[in-house]
């Protein structure tokens, strides 16, 4: 796998050279052919000056070379003037050759751009997905979705767009003032003079401009979580009658936002009529300047038109420099923010991972664990065993680790070094792949997440090889085919995010045949009959018995009807284990677990004894 | 979606969008005057080039040198500070009728009933306000501008060129045609591309956030090499589409270019052999020369903005349904005389609401259902009372809530507030008078001080101090720094939903309403807050008229009535001890939904 082979980014430049792996060429052909046409360009002025001086004004030849050599297989410049249809197609060949370099240039480009940015999001989404859990909860999915789309498409216009044309423009401006030159030397001092002058200015502007960009930028974020907030929170607006110091915290946020933006326009304003007059100053420099020399036969008619036209093919490219060079930043920045995404660690095996059978006994020995450093203990001092094909029912309030457990038997998080060991058989779960260990645990997570797609590819999506039967029965058993078929396209109804919304039972239920389609030696559920009636947890718990009768099993639940038949309860309490023992034993002792068997059993005077 | 195909409205819809610009008129005016002058200076630069070679170079003289000078700045500067002005005030214009579309829908938002929002999704009414906005702004500067800077430009260069040279102007004028219909024919094929690569690239926006949300799962489930080559398959599509449609632009402007270097073949030869028998001067030929290669891009820009023009009626509809969405909950014009409106009330005006509520023969459908939820309902709920109501989840409990506080409004019968229907008095002053506390509770960004303030906007630091206190949510407090004065986040992200749910009881307190709605909470909290929250509700609904939509065991038992809901209707009613010794629909959800509870507080006990 590539993704292996990759190591820590410890400069951006490393980072960016990673991502283009495999475009360079690409690019190399989108430079080659952007230099070609800025040669071809500059053919067309020359063909005109010569046109003019020679053919039109009849003035000798200054021409030599390739150009000589043209001249004479047209049959010499005589020929030619008399027949300046000639020299028009001539024109016209030279253009359709640089259309053609054009249009490549544009096209090796996007191919360039396009497997840049495929392979930057493909290396994201492949690396972000093997993050650990951990990294996951405390980086915020909007930034790091943000990331993802517009740094990315930030380093691709920077890398597509303004690198090559940066090229490009080095190569035309060099060609361009050597022509010049060859023109008249002294009329390029003065153009070429100004070159410096309009990339100076353009740079201070965009830098300006850029920075004033960020300000709006930020304040369009403010006045769009206004109208985010009010819009959620549109019941509490109404039940508080505040819709007036809504309008006014809106129209003052909105005021300021267009006053920046105003300001911002002022200064692109000023940059594009500021450009204009530089430009049109130096036109008129060369037009005083040429006249001069002119006058004093130093230059021909022809020779200025063609230098003209020169200048005239600089003017955009040069103020373009100015802004590649301010954007310089900005996509530094964006390289730096996708370093941050890359440079943290994806999860690893320790060398020699092993893959032992799962049909063994599950300890968890003397686990103590918090999410944060000097957080509070979620977990502390847990030792249970879980025989090898038993059920162990787990019960207690929410927020007494019962779930944390599960996800350390996962390896979603990690236990620390020192806080206790998960065995399976005799093997410590770090010693073990992480993907042969998931591969074997399946979890039923409290609140399932269903991706994208149909029901059938849901329930599938980890045993691609499953067929349509093997679905079917599936569903069948976690009770989800009689919901499956009310829908109009059954197995094949989208849910997810562009899909059809379904129940949090019928989540659930999803996530159970998707966890039985697999047959792990392991099924934990966690939770995920707390949605479905009593009545379906029954049938779905009763199938389920036929049908995984050698799988260890653990199950979490608030339902003692649920756990009674398990082979062993733990009632667990503030990350401890309170109480332990069947059902029959639990009762016998009178704590906890008996109350609340007791309470759960006799519901209809629940309410009384619970006010006491 | 694929609303945005085809949308047409006469005139592109700018008639709709008149009023909102009216205000501008006179400097939009004066920019197009501009924007024409400007055009008009830009096609006459080329002739001081022609004027050079002509005189000094084509005579070898240098004689009105100084007064070329200083007409060439004069003219310089006078352009030069039109192109100012007109762009400034195009931008500015831009984003001043932005500013008053986002203000006018934002503030028609306000007065919408909740038929509106139910319908509708956050996302939806949000691109609304921010985005269509936007895109007519745009609209009413720069592609008006577009058309006025290129348009007139492409006339004044046929003029100029008629003028200079008819017969030459002909043959150039033939190319018009034939470019146009080139370019609108790449045009079209552009847009659909274009089209497709954004639906691509929200898709992949979409794989991102499944890839990020579900990464439990996918972990979980080891799935994540067939997440990836999923998701592989939406980035080579991707590359496929945008080379593709790179591939059609790259030929459209190659295209374009070739048609201006035609021109200028065509000038090179008819105007040389012209110039070559003395018929015209070699300055004017440089004249048309630079007219021929310089005419393309007006043709282009044309297109392109009619093009925009097109697509921007889209977003016109989209902006003008939303400000013509009347709200099917509005006070009548009695009302608003004697009460005042949502946003300037006449509070002189108000009687005290003392907090009886009565449900008269109510029957109830909501506006995008097709069935009645309430018939012919009856309910006297006197000043005090508290009500649960209970129910699965999505079975309709909040039918009722709505109805209370007017969100809705009941399809046949009354709801009367102290003997009156609700209609009879505004919506503000019901809405003054009535306490809210929802399930996810909603915080504005900014400090704690503005959120409590949000239903008292004079509420002294005493009185949020004391209200804090009655729902013992000052340790809120302690965590924070700045006390008072701390962020609470965007949406109150800062905060745990424990503690937001505190400060939301401490609003509703602060605002010491009759009437309290609350929406408890089915969220896992931790047994600690979980207490302190349980206080709170109590202390909240005490000698209140409450509604309640509950979920735990004390606040439904100790209900003064308790109303069943599934499948949107009320099938049971009654108060706890009744209700169980029925052994009725209440029991089994009972049963079920509230086991969790027990063991939450058999075991933190």
């Amino acid at each position: 796998m590539t993704l292996m082979e990759k190591k820590k980014f410890d400069t951006k430049l490393s980072l960016l050279l990673y991502f283009t792996r495999g475009c360079k060429r690409w690019f190399a052909l989108a430079v080659f052919f952007a230099c070609a046409v800025s040669l071809l360009d500059l053919v067309n002025p020359k063909i005109v000056g010569f046109t003019v001086d020679t053919l039109i004004s009849g003035k000798p030849a200054e021409i030599s070379g390739l150009a000589a050599w043209f001249v004479e297989m047209a049959g010499g410049a005589d020929t030619l003037s008399a027949n300046l249809w000639m020299v028009a197609l001539a024109v016209v060949c030279v253009a359709l050759l640089s259309a053609v370099c054009r249009a490549l240039f544009r096209i090796f480009n996007a191919i360039g751009a396009e497997t840049l940015v495929k392979r930057m999001r493909d290396t994201l989404f492949d690396h972000i997905v093997r993050l650990p859990f951990a990294w996951h909860s405390v980086n915020h999915t909007g930034d790091i979705i943000q990331r993802c789309t517009s740094d990315v498409e930030q380093i691709k216009m920077f890398l597509s767009e303004q690198l090559t044309s940066l090229l490009r423009v080095f190569v035309l401006i060099a060609l361009a003032l050597t022509y010049m030159y060859g023109i008249s030397p002294k009329m390029m001092a003065v153009s070429g003079g100004f070159i410096p002058v309009i990339i100076g200015y353009s740079f201070w502007f965009h830098k300006k401009i850029g920075s004033q960009f960020a300000i709006v930028d930020s304040e369009e974020g403010k006045l769009s979580s206004i109208a985010q907030e009010n819009l959620t929170g549109v019941r509490v607006v109404r039940a508080f009658g505040r819709e007036k110091y809504e309008r006014e915290r809106f129209e003052k946020q909105n005021k300021f936002y267009t006053n920046m933006w105003i300001r911002l326009m002022q200064l692109m304003s000023a940059f594009w009529s500021s450009g204009d007059l530089i430009s049109y100053l130096q036109l008129l420099c060369i037009l005083i300047y040429g006249s001069v020399l002119a006058v004093s036969g130093e230059l021909s008619a022809g020779s200025f038109i063609e230098f003209v036209t020169y200048n005239a093919m600089l003017n955009w490219p040069v103020r373009m420099l100015g802004r590649v060079i301010a954007n310089l930043s900005k996509a530094g920045i964006s390289i730096e923010r996708l370093r941050y995404i890359m440079n943290s660690e994806e999860e690893k095996d320790p060398a020699n991972a092993k893959t032992p059978d799962f049909h063994q006994d599950i300890t968890f020995d003397h686990i103590t664990f918090s999410y944060t450093e000097e957080g509070k203990k979620i977990l502390d001092d847990v030792s249970f065993t879980v025989k090898a094909g038993s059920t162990v029912g787990i019960l207690g309030s929410t927020g007494s680790g019962k779930s944390t457990l599960m996800y350390l038997l996962d390896r979603l998080y990690p236990v620390e070094e020192g806080k206790g060991r998960i065995l399976i058989g005799d093997t410590d779960i770090r010693e073990i792949s992480s993907d042969w260990l998931r591969k074997n645990i399946g979890i039923v997570l409290q609140e399932p997440y269903l991706f994208s797609r149909t029901l059938a590819e849901n329930i599938a999506i980890a045993s691609e090889d499953a067929g349509q039967d093997e679905i079917r029965r599936a569903a069948d058993i976690a009770q989800l085919s009689e919901a499956i078929e009310r829908f109009k396209e059954g197995y094949e109804t989208s849910v997810g995010e562009r899909g059809v919304t379904l129940s949090g039972g019928q989540k659930q239920r999803t996530a159970i045949a998707q966890m039985l389609i697999r047959k792990t030696p392991v099924m934990i559920f966690d939770d995920s009959l707390s949605a479905v009636d009593a009545e379906t947890d029954a049938k779905i718990r009763a199938a389920l018995k036929e049908n995984t009768a050698e799988a260890t099993v653990i199950l979490i639940a608030h339902r003692i009807t649920t756990l009674m038949h398990a082979d062993q309860i733990l009632v667990m309490d503030k990350g401890r284990i309170t109480e332990r023992g069947t059902h029959e034993e639990l009762i016998a002792k009178g704590g906890t677990y008996a109350k609340i068997y007791e309470l759960q059993m006799q519901q209809s005077d629940v309410g009384e004894e619970v006010k006491e | 979606m694929n609303e945005d195909t085809n949308v047409k409205l006469p005139f592109f819809g700018i008639p709709k969008i008149l009023p909102y610009v009216k205000k501008y008129r006179k400097r939009i005016i004066l920019m197009i005057l501009m924007g024409i002058t400007a055009s008009l200076i830009d096609s006459l630069f080329p002739l001081f080039n022609r004027y050079a070679i002509d005189h000094y170079i084509g005579e070898q003289t240098l004689d009105t040198i100084g007064y070329f000078i200083v007409l060439y700045l004069g003219v310089l500067v006078f352009q030069v500070t039109i192109n100012y002005i007109s762009l400034y005030w195009a931008g500015m214009t831009e984003m001043n009728v932005d500013r008053d579309l986002r203000d006018a829908s934002f503030n028609h938002l306000q007065t919408l009933s909740f038929a509106y929002f139910n319908q509708n999704n956050v996302g939806y009414i949000h691109a609304r306000v921010m985005s269509d906005t936007g895109k007519i702004g745009e609209l009413v500067a720069w592609r008006m501008m577009d058309i006025v800077w290129n348009g007139s430009y492409l006339l004044f260069v046929l003029i100029n060129m008629l003028v200079i040279n008819a017969r030459l102007a002909v043959y150039i004028l033939l190319l018009v045609p034939a470019a146009s219909l080139l370019i609108i024919f790449f045009q079209r094929k552009l847009v659909s591309v274009n089209r497709k690569i954004r639906e691509i690239n929200s898709r992949i926006t979409g794989n991102f956030n499944e890839g990020i949300t579900g990464v439990r799962s996918i972990k979980t489930l080891v799935v994540e090499n067939i997440i990836g080559s999923d998701f592989k398959k939406d980035t080579d599509e991707m590359k496929r589409t945008s080379v593709h449609a790179v591939r059609y632009s790259a030929t459209f402007s190659a295209a374009v270019a070739m048609m201006g270097s035609v021109a200028l073949a065509l000038v090179l030869w008819k105007g040389g052999n012209l110039t070559k028998e003395g018929l015209m001067l070699i300055g004017t030929l440089s004249v048309f020369m630079s007219y021929a290669m310089n005419m393309m891009e007006p043709i282009q820009f044309i297109i392109e903005t009619i093009a925009a023009l097109i697509a921007i009626q889209v977003n016109i509809e989209r902006f003008t349904r939303l400000m013509e969405t009347e709200s099917d909950v509005a006070d009548s014009k009695e009302v608003i005389e004697k009460y005042g409106d949502t946003f300037e009330p006449k509070k002189e005006n108000w009687e005290p609401l003392t907090g009886d509520v009565e449900f008269k023969d109510v029957s109830f459908m909501y506006p995008d259902g097709n069935e009645m939820v309430l018939e012919h309902f009856n309910l006297k709920v006197p000043a005090g009372t508290n009500v649960a109501i209970v129910g699965e989840t999505g079975a309709g409990k909040s039918t009722l809530v709505n109805l209370v506080c007017r969100f809705f409004e009941p399809t046949e019968g009354q709801v009367l507030i102290d003997g009156r229907d609700a209609r009879e008095r505004s919506q503000l002053w019901l809405h003054s008078n009535i306490g809210y506390v929802l399930q996810t509770p909603h915080l504005f960004s900014g400090t704690v001080r503005d959120n409590l303030r949000y239903g008292k906007p004079d509420a002294s630091d005493e009185e949020i101090m004391a209200a804090l206190k009655l729902v013992s949510a000052e340790s809120v407090l302690e965590k924070m720094d700045k006390g008072l004065d701390s962020e609470v986040g965007e949406g109150g992200d800062l905060l745990s939903t424990g503690e937001k749910q505190l400060l939301s009881f401490a609003r509703a307190i602060l605002a010491d309403p009759r009437i309290l709605v609350l929406d408890e909470a089915t969220a896992s909290i931790d047994t600690l807050t979980e207490k302190a929250i349980q206080d709170a509700i109590e202390t909240v609904i005490k000698g209140r008229t409450s509604f309640v939509i509950a979920h735990r065991l004390s606040t439904i038992v100790d209900a003064d009535v308790i109303l069943v809901v599934q499948d949107g209707k009320i099938i049971e009613r009654g108060r706890h001890r009744d209700l169980m010794r029925k052994k009725g629909y209440y029991y089994d959800l009972y049963t079920r939904q509230y086991e969790e509870m027990i063991v939450n507080q058999m075991t933190a006990a």
